[in-house]
């Protein structure tokens, strides 16, 4: 029971971080990204490959999968930030599409649909038990706090103050003199970044990664995760990942009370149970647990 | 600072929106531009600042060809427009409104904001000095610290000449600054505005209220279905008889 509630919290901790890069993106500057998925993506097969194939100490791919997640954000950037936003929310979803592709047909590199195995896990000399998952979920735990941290930062900062303008009135701050996609395409990359680390835990902790992982429903698990927090608020994006991983597991022990029901079933009872929540929570409560950016 | 329009000219397909306008606003004059709805006032400032392409002609800042221009680097040079309908950042106070449009600050960018905080701390403190000073001129201190989406329709108005100020403008475009904006407040902008182009800061005016705007610019265009039909001193351009068929509907 202590394993299993260990590794709830350590994936919850990896939306955590997922969750806090979308709100940067989308809660504070209104990026529409739909392809958060493809970040985490690169993010996890960066630390795989080097950390496997490469042969590189573990913190290496840490460095590797948020410099090569944030990259990967800067020509979407440079391309796609001057058009409107439903267009944007489309190329992004079309990034992460051909990310998978990617990684699913480059088999020299990625293996293809068998994926790479044998990831090494995190704190491995410890021994595999509690040890290691505290300790790993200790990093995680300091990880995300150095996010929050940065986060802050730049909230209460002249470049926080300029993002929340943006996505009030991005009109407005041309009009000023100020160019809007200058500081969306830094937005992008950092948001991108912190996916791309939630990307390396991923990969560590799971120990295994395939192509089928990194759907589209991951980057939509973290809309919902936002939504339900509420959306443009640190505090919201803690929240809600933490919910949405109750939602997720705990639909789990639905089989126990509901008869007639395949572990196939199951799946899509539990993908089913998120939606209804997503329902209620918009109509009973768009701005969310914590209050949206709209309540200051 | 100077601003040439020449032969500007806007398309919508076949409907031509600006055609041929040619005027010119001197160094610290107050001009204003009048004319019934659909004349293509707006659509002409939109040129003007950058946030639409002209199919022909030419805008030029103190003998600099800027038609290529964008926005952002029109308003750099010193000429900062407001619109119709305010836009100001909903979600931030006014005092935020008024920060964020102060130029050149070290810390909306990454490498000052993390590599250099002393500095922007100071700079926060002059920024901060300038936005208690604007707020006090246009006297929005009741509601300095009310997020700026709860303000009345006057007050937004005065917010956005607010917000221009801060970018320390040679010539500001006001696009319709008394519409829904109560008398009194009227007069109040009137003054703010007489105030600052004594300090030298250039207007051009599109406006409705043709009683202020007489009252205020030292000359006027008459713009209708994309041309300038009249210009000159508001006395005499009222005279003109095109114009009270034009803006007047003939009756006044």
């Amino acid at each position: 029971m202590e394993a299993y509630l260990a590794a709830i919290a350590a994936i919850a901790l990896i939306y955590v971080l997922l969750s806090l890069g979308l709100t940067l993106h989308y809660g504070l500057t209104g990026l529409i990204n739909f392809g958060h998925v493809g970040f985490f993506c690169i993010g996890a097969y960066a630390a795989a490959i080097l950390s496997t194939t490469g042969g590189m100490p573990i913190v290496v791919g840490f460095v590797a999968a948020a410099v090569l997640a944030g990259l990967a954000a800067w020509p979407i950037g440079l391309v796609s930030l001057r058009l409107r936003d439903d267009y944007f929310a489309i190329v992004t979803l079309g990034f992460s599409e051909t990310v998978r592709l990617v990684v699913t047909s480059e088999r020299w590199l990625t293996n293809g649909v068998q994926g790479i195995p044998g990831i090494p896990r995190l704190f491995e000399g410890l021994g595999v038990g509690m040890p290691s998952a505290l300790a790993i979920l200790g990093v995680l735990l300091a990880v995300n706090a150095a996010a929050v941290w940065l986060f802050f930062r730049l909230v209460k900062s002249p470049f926080g103050r300029m993002i929340e303008a943006i996505r009030d009135n991005e009109e407005a701050v041309r009009a000023l003199g100020k160019d809007p996609a200058r500081f969306k395409i830094r937005v992008l990359m950092l948001g991108a970044a912190l996916a791309g680390i939630a990307g390396a835990f991923y990969a560590h902790y799971i120990g295994y990664i395939v192509p089928d992982q990194f759907i589209p429903l991951v980057t939509f698990y973290v809309w919902m995760a936002i939504i339900m927090g509420g959306v443009g608020r640190i505090s919201g994006a803690i929240v809600g990942s933490l919910l949405l991983m109750l939602f997720l597991e705990g639909s789990r022990f639905l089989r126990d009370v509901v008869p007639f029901i395949s572990a196939v079933d199951m799946a899509s009872v539990r993908i089913g149970a998120v939606g209804l929540a997503l329902v209620l929570f918009t109509l009973y409560r768009p701005q969310g647990l914590m209050g949206d950016y709209t309540r200051r | 600072m100077s601003l040439v329009l020449a032969d500007l000219a806007k398309s919508w397909g076949g409907f031509c929106a600006v055609d041929a306008v040619s005027l010119t606003v001197p160094k610290g004059g107050l001009v204003g531009i009048i004319g019934p709805n659909g004349a293509g006032k707006s659509t002409l400032f939109s040129l003007v600042s950058g946030f639409l392409a002209p199919d022909a002609g030419s805008v030029t800042l103190d003998g600099a060809d800027i038609t290529r221009l964008a926005a952002h680097e029109r308003a750099r040079r010193g000429m900062v427009r407001t619109f119709q309908v305010p836009r100001e950042f909903a979600h931030l106070t006014v005092r935020e409104n008024l920060m964020a449009a102060v130029p050149g600050q070290s810390g909306e960018t990454l490498r000052g904001l993390f590599l250099r905080p002393a500095m922007v701390r100071v700079e926060e403190q002059a920024a901060a000095a300038r936005v208690a000073d604007t707020i006090a001129f246009l006297r929005l201190d009741p509601v300095a610290d009310t997020p700026a989406g709860k303000l009345s329709g006057g007050q937004k108005k005065l917010l956005e000449l607010g917000r221009a100020l801060m970018t320390d403008p040679a010539l500001i475009l006001l696009d319709e600054p008394f519409a829904g904006v109560n008398p009194v407040l009227v007069e109040a902008l009137s003054a703010h505005i007489r105030a600052l182009n004594a300090r030298g800061i250039g207007f051009l005016i599109i406006e409705h209220d043709l009683p202020a705007l007489t009252r205020l610019v030292g000359d006027i265009h008459v713009m209708d279905r994309g041309r300038v039909i009249a210009s000159g001193p508001p006395a005499a351009v009222l005279a003109d008889a095109a114009v009270r068929e034009a803006y007047l509907g003939g009756s006044a």
